[in-house]
């Protein structure tokens, strides 16, 4: 059990998001979230990264209770996420986004960047070598000088997934990864989160692509109105009565929405 | 004694209230803070002076006055700082609060150059009127400011409350682009809006100008920082936070100058700003614009 | 020949160009995370009135002056820094200048300190003292070929550009490693900047303190040089003046201030004529940049075009992979 929700509630003025939500992921898997629009994904994410903090509930990862910690200190402990509406540094290169990303993973302060000692310049190359290996993995080699905000839309996901693996997570969390994407591009992304299955870091998915859900997920827990209503494996969940109600039967009015 | 202070807090209090509305509304509506305000409000003090004074015109044309011009710098601040900011692309958020403070630089300049350094007296036919109740003295000058004051405010709550072109402003301070949606004109509601607490920093002017008896171009500065620090101790964008705030700041420093140290009147306003932020960031009133 | 070049009121036009230098660089450093402070006019003050006071009352070497002025200065920078960074953007901005019009009225009010709004004056002249030292050593500036009074001024001069160059090294240097790229994300997003580890309320405040220690220092070494200052030199117009050599010159790279710095200065200086209406002119100037060119006259895009042009005619420029920000 890598990461363990339980009983996660939160309330935003009067309304509540989530209520009573409890799921854990195993390490190594594929773990699906999914849900009609305004179920309460996005705030699952915002509250494991500590962007809020829980009204009442527990989460834990490896069996350390992180409900309250900074965001910046869940990052180095080894969750890291994407955003749905991408949020790149816009006018850094490709290569300094993922640069960025190895943040919590270096340590050289003012002092040291300033007058460049040896280990200063040792991390630094160290810093550009991964970044320059992330952007290959993800397929971007040819872009590290592009201005982030020059790039296609399909490629500014696969530059925050690098980004966010500069941060070497233990998990990462992709919040709609293939929304935007063609036909080609979300099979690339397929094959891109299963590399990074095979890297032995744990994937929490927010998608609406149902056939990339099913194909890629080995469990999934579904959301409604911010209660989980179901958790299984992508068949179980597919024949599941109340999903198939609440959410599968609108598939085809958001997709064409 | 101390209700004549108490009277005079009240009365400097109900000033500043109508300072920092025009800075909550401004903010409310526009989420900008509009660093020229402070300046306006001393041009609206200027032309009071100038209308009582050198033209010897009664008080009430100097309020039509004030009213008239500070209306149409509203309009200007609007036209030509603000406007063309708004819907940049790339701008950051920065832009229309540096652009207002070079707008406040140049009015504070300007009126040097048009009306000169000094001091300005503030001669009004009633100055010098006072009434003896046992052992208190209250002056009538003082009785009209807050008499004005607190009209101007419930005219104020009146008109955001119940009239269609307040309920306008109150949806668009909610959220501009649902009150486009539903029909609000925007743009007009947000140039109305400079201009109304533009004119109020007018009135307050001129009621500083009586109040005080003096007139300088520095005013616009040391009533501007403290209209900025009653919208942090009130909240930003609340209406009633400026009127309590405003009344509480009037109080505060009134008490500084009788039982502590008259200098450091002007630094009180600071000091509760940064306890407000350390214990209360939000304010004392909440978050968005309300009646 | 050289002696007639070295011009006293040329030499000092120069050293408040690099003064005002490392005042818009102060300004550019805390704006390089996307927080604008208009304290640091008072962050000026704290480190002259302290520099000041230290080396008249206790007879301080001025350089131990100037080190302890613009420390007190990057620590009330923290103080005030820790509580308001958290929040948005604005509150920083006005309790900033709350802070700035708050010192002025400490230092108007507190009387039997700072001697009230009449000011410091006698304050230890740093090309004098530099002077003396010498002169200790049997130097004798005409063996150089110059006036004592040529000698003094020749010395800040040096002195100064010699410091504004360390300041330029080292915040281009801090700007092309791990700080800079954190500062330049969290001025470029910063939830995304805290999600990918960066702790930004360290690098605001740090940022922030970094603006006040700069700022600081250009007080100590302004309260050195003029050898007179008063509460009026570090009031709400003086923080307006730094603030618009970021506006003018640029934002986004530190030759921005640099070059607003210098034109800024040097501009009623050499147009006699439109000093008295300068800061009427500025007021316009801050307008017409927000709505035309709010990054200011110098960013990345002319730089790049220009080293392009540099580049052409031989010349071989830095080519990080860092573009300025």
């Amino acid at each position: 059990m890598v990461l363990e929700i339980t009983k996660v509630c939160k309330n935003f003025g009067g309304l509540s998001a989530l209520t009573d939500v409890t799921f854990s992921i195993n390490e190594g898997e594929i773990f699906g979230l999914i849900g009609p629009n305004g179920a309460g994904k996005t705030t699952m994410f915002n509250l494991i990264t500590s962007m809020f903090t829980p009204t009442s509930g527990q989460i834990t990862f490896k069996d350390e209770d992180i409900t309250t910690m900074k965001s910046h200190n869940i990052t180095e402990k080894g969750i890291c996420r994407t955003f749905q509406n991408i949020r790149l540094f816009p006018e850094m290169s490709a290569l300094e986004n993922v640069m960025v990303g190895q943040h919590s993973r270096t340590r050289s302060g003012v002092l040291k960047s300033v007058f460049r000692t040896a280990s200063q310049k040792k991390e630094e190359a160290k810093i550009k070598d991964i970044a320059e290996e992330l952007l290959d993995f993800v397929g971007l080699s040819t872009f590290s000088d592009v201005t982030s905000e020059n790039l296609a839309y399909g490629q500014q996901r696969r530059l925050e997934i690098a980004r966010a693996l500069a941060s070497e997570p233990k998990v990462l969390l992709l919040d709609e990864p293939a929304a935007g994407m063609n036909e080609t591009e979300t099979s690339d992304l397929f094959d891109l989160i299963k590399k990074i299955q095979q890297k032995g870091i744990t994937v929490l998915i927010i998608e609406h692509d149902m056939p990339l859900v099913m194909k890629l997920c080995d469990r999934i827990a579904v959301l409604n109105f911010g209660k989980k209503i179901a958790e299984g494996t992508p068949f179980e969940i597919q024949n599941h009565p109340e999903v198939i109600e609440a959410y599968l039967g609108k598939e085809e009015e958001d997709q064409y929405a | 004694m101390l209700i004549e202070q108490l009277i005079n807090g009240l009365t400097l209090g109900s000033i500043y209230a109508i300072v920092a509305l025009g800075f909550t509304l401004v903010f409310g509506v526009l989420g900008i803070i509009n660093m020229a305000h402070g300046e306006i409000f001393m041009f609206g003090a200027f032309i009071g002076v100038m209308i009582t004074s050198t033209l010897n015109a009664p008080l009430w044309v100097a309020f039509l006055g004030a009213i008239i011009i500070t209306a149409i710098m509203g309009y200007l601040l609007e036209r030509f700082a603000l406007r063309p900011l708004r819907h940049k692309q790339g701008v950051s958020h920065l832009a229309p609060l540096i652009s207002t403070i070079g707008v406040s630089i140049l009015l504070e300049n300007l009126s040097h150059h048009l009306f000169g350094a000094g001091n300005h007296p503030f001669r009004t036919s009633f100055a010098e009127i006072s009434f003896q109740i046992g052992s208190i003295t209250v002056y009538l000058v003082q009785i009209v400011i807050f008499v004005i004051s607190i009209v101007l405010m419930l005219v104020l709550t009146f008109w955001l409350g119940k009239t269609r072109a307040g309920k306008a402003l109150r949806a668009t301070a909610e959220n501009l682009e649902t009150a486009s949606l539903l029909g609000v004109d925007t743009k007009k509601t947000i140039l109305m809006t400079v201009i109304i607490a533009s004119a109020m920093g007018g009135i307050a002017g001129i009621l500083v100008g009586m109040a005080f008896n003096s007139v300088t171009p520095q005013m616009g500065l040391s009533m501007g920082l403290k209209g900025l620090a009653i919208i942090i101790l009130g909240g930003m964008g609340s209406v009633r936070g400026a009127m309590f705030g405003g009344l509480i700041l009037g109080l505060a420093e009134t008490f500084i100058v009788v039982y502590g140290d008259s200098g450091y009147r002007d630094a009180i306003a600071f000091l509760a700003i940064i306890i407000i932020l350390l214990i209360r960031p939000q304010g004392l009133f909440g978050q968005k614009i309300s009646t | 020949m050289l002696a007639e070049l070295i011009n006293p009121y040329y030499l000092q036009v120069g050293c408040f160009i690099l003064i005002n230098i490392i005042l818009g660089i102060s300004v550019y450093i805390t704006l390089s995370t996307g927080q604008l402070s208009l304290a640091n006019a008072g962050f000026m003050g704290i480190g002259a009135y302290t520099s000041a006071l230290l080396t008249i009352h206790f007879e301080l070497p001025i350089i131990i002056g100037i080190i302890i002025g613009a420390l007190v200065a990057a620590l009330c920078g923290v103080l005030i820094g820790i509580p308001t960074l958290r929040l948005q953007g604005v509150y920083l901005a006005i309790v900033t200048l709350g802070f700035g019009e708050v010192i002025r009225v400490i230092f108007v009010n507190w009387e039997s300190v700072t001697n009230g709004s009449v000011g410091i004056s006698g304050i230890p002249h740093i090309g004098r003292e530099i002077l003396k030292t010498l002169q200790g050593f049997g130097f004798q500036p005409i063996s150089i070929g110059l006036q004592n009074n040529q000698f003094i001024f020749l010395s800040i001069f040096i002195l100064l550009l010699l410091i504004t160059i360390f300041v330029i090294w080292f915040f281009r240097r801090q700007h092309q490693s791990r700080v800079g790229r954190a500062f330049a994300a969290i001025k470029l997003d910063e939830k995304a900047a805290e999600s990918m580890g960066i702790n930004i309320t360290y690098y605001k405040v740090l940022a922030f303190a970094q603006g006040a220690l700069v700022a600081g220092f250009a007080g100590a070494m302004y309260a050195h040089i003029l050898a007179y200052i008063s509460p009026a030199d570090f009031a709400y117009h003086r923080a307006v003046e730094i603030l618009i050599f970021v506006v003018f010159g640029g934002s986004e790279v530190i030759w921005g201030p640099i070059f607003g710095a210098f034109f800024l200065t040097l501009m009623p200086e050499v147009l006699r004529f439109i000093s008295e209406y300068r800061y009427m002119i500025y007021g316009l100037i801050i307008i017409i940049m927000m709505a035309v060119r709010p990054q200011g006259l110098i960013d990345v895009p002319l730089l790049k075009a220009l080293s392009k042009k540099g580049r052409k005619r031989g010349q071989k420029h830095g080519t990080g992979n860092h573009k300025s920000m």
